[in-house]
């Protein structure tokens, strides 16, 4: 065992109490931890990255952006003055806007803590928060989430709102069970100007849904789909990854995905984050990191959606997220569209432009597909692609694999919390980043969620 | 036959300079992230010298670009 530390030191919060701490990555072989101590609490050792591909190779350089707005004076430091302040280095790509914080599950693991009992956002408080957006992110893409956002009795209205801000996406993410279960919605949301939703979606069976949601949820998932397809929604499916309990699942819902598209635009997985109350820490068994689930993605795949298409991002920090691009050809015969490079062969690049393109690309993919425009699939063979019939196939058939990384208390690397372009608007109308916002002590405090 | 957006009966006007012979409608394979494409194109028959003009190059591989802009 070589431990040394790989990288210059960054700086983290303490889980017990809070405070800023430095940190430093410790190399153990191919796997990297995040090293903290607190001079009260102690030392901290988390799993951050493990095995190939490298994690000093996966970086994409990128010269500092900052805020549209960076209103939020710098009091305290990092990450005590989020609204934004002007330490950041990123514009807003993602408005994570909470219309609600009643839910109708319960589930294990929930970032905004929701569960029954609630309220609601007014549509002129919502109206509010959508101008105090617009003020300090300009042009996002915009994401109305809870609680389960699907309860909220005007929620046609406030996408209405959305769109009438001059919001050109917005998208839903939503557990579905109303969207299963109510045929008119889906076609409500579309006719008010919802572009796509971005569907909890645990597994190709029920187990999953039995553990992290408290009851089999397999069908009606897939009656949201349907419900979505019908009326033009775009669908991305969002696993949350544990270990021990769907992991394994990662193969078929890509396999299911492929049956789904063009319906199903791409698959947004979510390695689980501790937030919350934890009477101890999490064990690093209990993490899945960004390479072994591109390794996971490759193997259960039997090699379909090969890992070497899978790249850094060009707007968020690069270890918060992979991302790949594949088209369907037919089922069994997909290709990358995307392929990772290496560092040594790319300048850095602005941070602004990479924000400016994912907005973009996920305003365009995560949308759903041209309609009355789908090709017939490809022979399931191998040999030379007719170029003609390609593009008019990408025009469906591409479907976006990516994760992202949330950062909990254990995780956290400033660093990568100032490169954040998802905010989450505070009811106040700040936007913090939606680690922090999300951010809680062992204890379950609060940095910043109400 | 002339795919739409690949080639235009203008281009098989032009002769390959080096052979003085019109160029031809064939396949060919173009290869892109290890992957190979085919399409009918405008190609001398004796050198094998492939014509992309500027219609070409600023539609449908524009289009391709296009599909392959990652974020």
């Amino acid at each position: 065992m070589n431990a040394q530390i790989s990288n210059p030191q960054t700086e983290s919060l303490c889980p017990d109490c809070l405070q800023r701490i430095p940190a430093g990555y410790l190399r153990r072989d191919q796997d990297v931890y995040l090293a903290k101590t607190c001079p009260v609490h102690g030392t901290f050792e988390t799993v951050i990255w493990r095995g190939p591909p490298d994690f000093d190779a996966w970086v994409r350089p990128k010269t500092p952006g900052a805020p549209v707005f960076a209103g939020q004076p710098m009091d305290h430091g990092c990450p005590f003055d989020c609204g934004l302040c002007p330490e950041h280095r990123q514009r807003t790509c993602t408005t994570v806007v909470e219309i609600t914080t009643r839910c109708n599950l319960d589930c294990a693991f929930c970032y905004a803590d929701s569960s029954g009992a609630g309220s609601d956002a007014t549509v002129p408080e919502v109206d509010r928060l959508l101008a105090a957006v617009g003020r300090g992110a300009g042009q996002c893409n915009i994401q109305l989430s809870g609680g389960e956002p699907s309860l909220h009795p005007d929620l046609a209205a406030i996408v209405e709102r959305v769109r009438r801000h001059g919001f050109t996406f917005v998208q839903l993410n939503t557990n579905g069970l109303l969207l299963g279960r109510q045929p008119d919605l889906a076609r409500t949301l579309k006719d008010a100007g919802l572009d796509s939703v971005f569907l909890q979606f645990d597994g190709t069976d029920d187990a999953a849904y039995r553990r992290l949601r408290g009851r089999p949820l397999l069908a009606v998932k897939l009656a949201a789909v349907n419900a979505c397809a019908a009326a033009g929604i775009g669908v991305v499916l969002v696993p949350t990854l544990v270990p021990g309990v769907n992991t394994h699942q990662v193969g078929a819902i890509l396999d299911l995905a492929v049956d789904l598209a063009p319906a199903v635009r791409g698959v947004h997985f979510q390695p689980v984050s501790y937030f919350g109350r934890w009477t101890r820490p999490p064990a690093d068994g209990d993490r899945l990191t960004l390479p072994e689930l591109m390794r996971a993605i490759e193997a259960q795949t039997g090699g379909r959606f090969c890992a070497t298409a899978f790249h850094p991002p060009g707007c968020e920090h690069a270890r918060c997220s992979f991302s790949g691009q594949f088209l369907v050809l037919a089922p069994g015969r997909i290709i990358a569209l995307s392929r990772r490079t290496t560092s040594s062969c790319c300048p850095p690049a602005s941070a602004e432009a990479g924000a400016r393109q994912a907005i973009a690309y996920t305003a365009r993919q995560w949308a759903p597909a041209p309609q009355g425009q789908e090709a017939e699939p490809f022979a399931p063979a191998g040999g030379p692609i007719c170029l003609e019939t390609f593009c008019h196939r990408a025009r469906t058939h591409t479907l976006s694999v990516s994760a992202m990384a949330f950062q909990d208390a254990w995780t956290l690397d400033l660093e990568r919390l100032r490169g954040c372009c998802i905010h989450v608007a505070h009811p106040d109308g700040r936007l913090i980043p939606f680690c922090a916002y999300n951010l809680t002590g062992r204890d379950g405090r609060r940095l910043y969620r109400p | 036959m002339i795919q739409e957006g690949f080639a235009s009966p203008e281009d098989l006007r032009w002769k390959c300079r080096r052979c003085r012979v019109h160029l031809e409608l064939a396949p060919v394979t173009v290869t892109y992230l290890d992957q190979e494409f085919s399409a009918d194109l405008p190609r001398c028959p004796v050198c094998g010298l492939v014509l992309i003009s500027e219609d070409l190059a600023l539609g449908k591989m524009a289009e391709v670009e296009q599909i392959l802009e990652d974020k």
